[in-house]
């Protein structure tokens, strides 16, 4: 990993075309402002470890499929518009 | 894990996800599956590792009101030349309980209907919630 010491409103630029600003730094935390294009997602690691997590979980199906969709059609029926 | 049930002419619709699904990262090419009896859940089975196959919904059977807000690079990433040709599915997370089941509205799969191209979206709002409950709570 790269490591780089940065000083307040001192940034690092990534692939020329992402900023990372330290906009602040207190004893909780670093504050970063980020300047990226609209096409680079930008997310706490957090979010994408959440659903990395629940995909996990979707391929873990514990009742029989055809079970869990007869809850559904029992649940949703009326409004099924799916085809 | 039950392996769900497939139809044993049934091919499925082979679709390719370029950066596959966060987590499989290894993973773009799947088929798309309706088994017997499963309505309105589907399945999305790997081609590369068949062991696994995510449980996904169109989430328009459980929530109507449920849109994707995709910007344009996300429209041009999938080549979507019209709103119409998007599909999305959204994964189910089916617990022992199966009145718990939950689908992932923060993360949804995007495909080009045409193309067959998809790419899963992150959203970090709480207007799309991780676990959002499918059936009535009591």
């Amino acid at each position: 990993m790269l490591v780089i010491t940065r000083k307040l409103e001192q940034s690092i630029v990534i692939g020329g075309e992402v900023e990372v600003i330290v906009l602040g730094v207190t004893k909780d935390g670093v504050r970063l402002g980020i300047r990226a294009p609209r096409s680079v997602q930008v997310h706490r690691r957090e979010v994408f470890d959440a659903i990395a997590a629940e995909n996990r979980a979707a391929t873990e199906t514990k009742v029989p499929l055809q079970d869990a969709a007869a809850l559904l059609r029992a649940a949703h029926a009326p409004k099924a518009k799916d085809r | 894990m039950n392996p769900p049930l497939v139809l044993p002419n049934d091919d499925g619709i082979l679709i390719s996800f370029p950066k596959g699904l966060l987590g499989f990262p290894q993973l773009t090419s799947f088929r798309l599956y309706e088994p017997h009896d499963g309505y309105p859940l589907k399945f999305l089975q790997s081609v590369e590792d068949p062991e696994v196959s995510f449980t996904c919904i169109n989430p328009a059977v459980i929530k109507p009101d449920y849109n994707v807000p995709l910007s344009e690079e996300e429209a041009q990433a999938l080549s979507l030349e019209s709103p119409e040709d998007a599909l999305i599915l959204t994964l189910v997370v089916v617990p022992e309980d199966p009145r718990q089941m939950t689908t992932n509205l923060a993360g949804p799969l995007v495909l080009n209907g045409k193309t067959r191209v998809g790419y899963q979206i992150v959203f970090s709002s709480e207007k799309f919630p991780l676990r959002f409950p499918i059936l009535p709570q009591d």
